[in-house]
């Protein structure tokens, strides 16, 4: 009985766990609504210069570079409020540990021959750490980090639905931007609905239910769930076109460009530019 | 010749042509003209606001507006419907059906973005409503951040800034506390003495003394079991208990229990 208890909690707070990261991750617009000095850019202007900058870290081959790029991002950070601690958490959890592991078997002599650093045995099979491998593997880590760093920092330093709207300016059709903000608008009420069917049932069945009526419950609730989603997609669409929507969404450009923004495009341009001449 | 806005005969719906929701409907709705359909869950208001806004279609019956018959053909010109939905506006039951943008902004200028309205006449139309509805600081946010009742004035404003003619309304103070509610309430009075039809389904008998010139009231049958001025309707208390409108209300005073019909009509006179 015990053993169910906490089985049955552990898929509790596994569901609410997620259900909490999806909201705190997806609509958290805490960092975004700080007046800092990403912040204060243009949203075009500035997702522009962030594909500069990512693009200048991908190209270049200088380890030095690409960490000077690293620094500068951190430098970013801090002068648009966002907690270092808080922000390396976000940008190091998954992407660069993973790429770590991707990348470690070019730091033997296997795949990466070279001048030998560190050479060991494990259960009688010599391996071989060479200094090429180390520096290859440095550079596709930090690499990594970099580009994930510019990527997180400008979601969290520009609102989402800012950055739906950007996506316009790459010549994605308005239809499918307009699709993305009504799906973004709705996963958060979807998420409710899950939230509170969820207690419904709790407070219903009590916390310890036998695997096969969990089973029944969860089967209910995604069929309900399935339905729900596909009434309010009817009545969306009513809602759509009884406000006179015809098929091609027509949207305002309220974006406005100071010359802080050109400024600072130029000087990412510069940066991409002086790294494709001196270290490509 | 001066048309009725709308003007249904003997008008039929069904869902999947076999769940009734509207039967034998005969409705004129004169322009400038504040009309209440009231009835219990599930009696066919909603179904028949949906038909007056042109999102379903009758199966049986004609349904007219200003002259010109209402179907699904009509729709297929983009004159007539351009034009019908600048003259008709609908507040939905549900405001998170309404509000699908990801920000209040760009919700309230959805419809006058798609119906051509220039830029700076929506920015004019847009200052006066956030202005009227007090929802300023509401712009930038997103619809999931919003309260029921910051939710409802939001839907409202989305729709008044389309300037309607006609403005059909579905239990648009339903879950609203009273401040909001009157606000509301305020504001489509003073839309309708600025000439606006007001067409609202309520089953809040509050309002609709005050926003009512006829009204309709729909049975469990669907079908309009009754409809003349309000102070009529309000006042036969057979007819709204026999169409689920009223409760019948027990408490007690002092040992004695008193058992009566118990009807909410105005939030300020109520005495017990």
């Amino acid at each position: 009985m015990r053993q169910k208890s906490s089985s049955n909690g552990f898929i509790e707070h596994s569901l609410m766990g997620v259900l909490s990261f999806i909201k705190t991750s997806l609509f958290a617009e805490e960092y975004a609504l700080k007046r800092g000095f990403m912040q204060s850019l243009d949203q075009r202007i500035k997702t522009l210069s962030f594909v500069l900058l990512i693009i200048a870290t991908l190209l270049t081959k200088n380890i030095l570079v690409v960490f000077c790029l690293y620094l500068f991002c951190l430098f970013l950070a801090a002068i648009s409020k966002i907690g270092l601690g808080f922000f390396l958490k976000r940008t190091w959890v998954f992407i660069p540990l993973f790429s770590l592991f991707v990348a470690l078997p070019a730091l033997f002599s296997n795949f990466t021959p070279g001048a030998e650093l560190i050479s060991f045995k494990i259960a009688g099979f010599p391996l071989v750490i060479t200094r090429p491998g180390v520096l290859t593997v440095l550079l596709f880590v930090l690499r990594v980090a970099a580009a994930v760093s510019f990527a997180v920092l400008l979601s969290i330093t520009t609102r989402h639905f800012d950055l739906l709207k950007v996506l316009r300016i790459f010549g994605i059709p308005q239809v499918f931007v307009m699709t993305l903000g009504v799906c973004y608008r709705y996963i958060y009420l979807l998420i409710g609905i899950i939230e509170n069917t969820y207690l419904a049932i709790k407070s219903r069945v009590g916390s310890v239910v036998h695997y096969k009526r969990g089973q029944q419950i969860v089967g209910w609730n995604i069929a309900f769930l399935w339905v729900r989603s596909c009434r309010l997609n009817e009545d969306v669409y009513k809602a759509m076109l009884s406000r006179g929507y015809s098929g091609q969404p027509y949207v305002l450009d309220d974006f406005r460009t100071r010359l802080k923004d050109w400024l600072w495009l130029a000087f990412t341009g510069v940066i991409l530019i002086w790294i494709i001449r001196f270290f490509h | 010749m001066d048309y009725p806005v709308f003007s249904l005969k003997n008008v039929w719906f069904s869902y999947l042509g076999r769940f009734p929701a509207l039967a034998a409907v005969d409705i004129d709705i004169k322009p400038g003209e504040k009309i209440s359909i009231i009835g219990a869950n599930g009696s066919g208001k909603s179904t028949l606001l949906h038909l007056l806004d042109g999102l379903i279609f009758a199966d049986k019956g004609l349904v007219n507006f200003c002259g010109k018959e209402l179907n699904e053909k009509s729709f297929n010109d983009i004159e007539f419907s351009a034009d019908f939905r600048r003259k008709v506006g609908f507040v939905f039951q549900n405001p998170d059906v309404q509000l699908f943008c990801p920000s209040v902004k760009e919700d309230i200028i959805f419809g006058p973005l798609q119906l051509g309205v220039a830029k700076n006449e929506i920015q004019s139309r847009l200052e006066r409503f956030v202005t009227i509805l007090g929802i300023r600081d509401l712009l930038d946010r997103s619809p999931n951040q919003l309260s029921i009742g910051e939710k409802r004035k939001v839907a409202v404003a989305s729709t008044l800034i389309i300037e309607p003619d006609i403005i059909i309304l579905d239990e648009p103070t339903a879950g609203l506390d009273p401040s909001t509610t009157r606000h509301i309430i305020d504001l489509l009075l003073d839309e309708n003495v600025a000439g606006k039809t007001i067409i609202t389904s309520t089953h809040d008998l509050h309002i609709v003394g005050e926003i009512s010139d006829t009204v309709y009231v729909f049975g469990a049958d669907k079908r309009i079991v009754k409809s003349g001025p309000a102070d009529n309707i309000l006042n036969d208390l057979a007819l709204l208990t026999a169409n689920n409108l009223v409760h019948i209300h027990s408490h007690r005073h002092k040992d004695k229990m008193h058992i009566h019909p118990h009807v909410h009509l105005d939030h300020h006179d109520e005495e017990h």
